[in-house]
């Protein structure tokens, strides 16, 4: 009955080994066997946002994902976007644009515009609102959070990496 | 909140879907997961197995049989938003796709999911410790429907944006079980009864939809209201397509099952479509639904919004 079994998660390029039964959710995989708490758990029903990774390219849900069903697929997390002491244009923009307060919901709306701009690399402001509709902040009024990703989509178009 | 504890089988064709659902008749098919798992967290749902379709084969893909369009059931609902074709020929559909939760639903919910999903229920769909205060309701294993104040009854509501855009496009459903594959209408999906909403036999499972050809040659149109435009399951739904010589009426948020207006239907056919014509007709559309409060919006709200979306929806065909 729920066996317990290993299994080996990609996550930011490196391989996880990661004993679990299937009922434990990558959110739960993510925070709590691999350490990585950058995803956060918000509402943990899907409602928030706030655990959204990438996998495979498609910004999910981490709290709705089985861990035993993301096996064998490219997982990214908000630890895998800087590089070499570098923050992602995203990131950066974010920081500059003042869209962090308390900064519980960041890693996931920077998920989140992440593989949006990987896939709409020239949105609108009204595109953007409606990609990041899933995610919730309680601080910044959203606001400068557009105004990040557009900042972040100009830089992207300018070469940044 | 943790997922209780369960079996997890990922089969890779239909045969081994259908040998594990036999196996298990409690056993409950996940698809993206966005339905299920969120209330097998509220421990209102609690199959000690499931069977996921993520592997299956043939099962994923939007393609034309003949002249009917087919679509997998485990086709997720952006590949249904972002398909230009379907959205020429059923603008509808792809409108009910595009407003369902959000961008992130939409990439791991499937289609089959999407008509599969459960009923709602403002005493169904809550956090365990939420429900502890007060006896479980018949839906959720007790004795009392909480919402009408009778015994062995339930109310809850289907409020899948989908399923009224497809009752209006005419199209049926491919049902893989233990006799073989078989193909019904979508309406015949729905048992009406909220405790258990699906008519699905013993190790049956939806693999795709198919809509008709002739469901192009008319015009489709989708109207949602709900709380958020976001991320919320609509409050009330409505989906109207509009041929040369019919008009067809659905709605979804308003009864155990998705409902096509048959009454409406009938008053409109052979009218020539005034506004007055639409704003007297709108005025009985909720009489095709048994309207309970399973929300905290109350019925008289929802009949007013079942008539004031049809119209907006038949302006837009």
């Amino acid at each position: 009955m729920g066996k317990k079994s290993v299994l080996e998660l990609k996550i930011n390029g490196d391989t996880y080994e990661i004993a679990c039964t299937p009922n434990t959710t990558l959110l739960e995989a993510l925070r709590e066997k691999a350490l990585l708490t950058g995803t956060k758990r918000g509402c943990d029903a899907g409602a928030c946002g706030a655990c959204t990774v990438i996998v495979d390219g498609e910004a999910v849900l981490a709290c709705l994902t089985l861990a035993v069903e993301a096996e064998g697929c490219d997982i990214r997390t908000i630890e895998g976007l800087a590089g070499n002491g570098k923050l992602s244009p995203v990131q950066e923009a974010f920081v500059e644009q003042g869209a962090i307060q308390c900064g519980f919901c960041s890693p996931g709306f920077i998920m989140s515009a992440t593989a949006m701009l990987a896939e709409h690399p020239n949105p609108d402001r009204e595109e953007i609102q409606r990609h990041l509709a899933g995610n919730l902040c309680r601080c910044t009024g959203y606001a400068k959070i557009v105004a990040a990703v557009e900042d972040a989509a100009a830089r992207i178009r300018g070469g940044a990496r | 909140m943790r997922l209780p504890i369960f079996i997890h089988r990922q089969p890779r064709d239909f045969a081994g879907v259908v040998s594990v659902l036999t196996e298990d008749p409690a056993a409950k098919v996940l698809a993206g997961g966005t339905d299920l798992l969120v209330n097998m967290k509220h421990r209102v749902e609690m199959p000690g197995m499931l069977v996921s379709l993520k592997k299956v084969a043939d099962i994923r893909g939007i393609g034309m049989e003949g002249d009917a369009t087919v679509i997998g059931a485990a086709t997720t609902l952006k590949e249904i938003r972002n398909h230009s074709e379907l959205e020429r020929k059923y603008p509808a559909l792809v409108q009910a796709a595009r407003s369902v939760g959000s961008y992130r639903h939409q990439a791991m919910g499937t289609l089959g999911g999407n008509l599969c999903q459960n009923t709602r229920c403002r005493f169904f769909n809550q956090s365990w410790q939420w429900r502890q205060a007060r006896s479980l309701c018949y839906k959720a294993g007790g004795e009392d429907c909480h919402v009408i104040g009778k015994k062995q009854t339930c109310f809850s509501t289907y409020s899948g944006d989908v399923a009224p855009a497809l009752l209006v496009l005419d199209a049926s459903v491919r049902i893989m079980g233990p006799g073989g594959l078989r193909e019904a209408p979508l309406a015949a999906l729905y048992s009406g009864e909220g405790r258990a909403p699906l008519t699905l036999g013993s190790g049956e499972f939806v693999t795709a939809v198919v809509i008709p050809r002739t469901a192009a040659r008319g015009r489709s149109c989708y109207e949602k209201f709900s709380l958020r435009g976001s991320i919320d399951f609509p409050i009330v739904g409505a989906a109207v397509w509009r041929g040369d010589d019919a008009v067809r009426v659905a709605f979804t948020g308003v009864d155990r099952a998705p409902v096509r207006a048959a009454a409406l239907e009938a008053a409109l056919a052979g009218k020539r479509l005034t506004d007055a014509a639409l704003k007297e007709c709108a005025t009985v559309a909720h009489k095709a639904a048994k309207i309970a409060r399973t929300s905290v919006h109350p019925v008289s709200f929802k009949r007013e919004l079942m008539g004031a979306l049809f119209a907006k929806a038949m302006r837009e065909v």
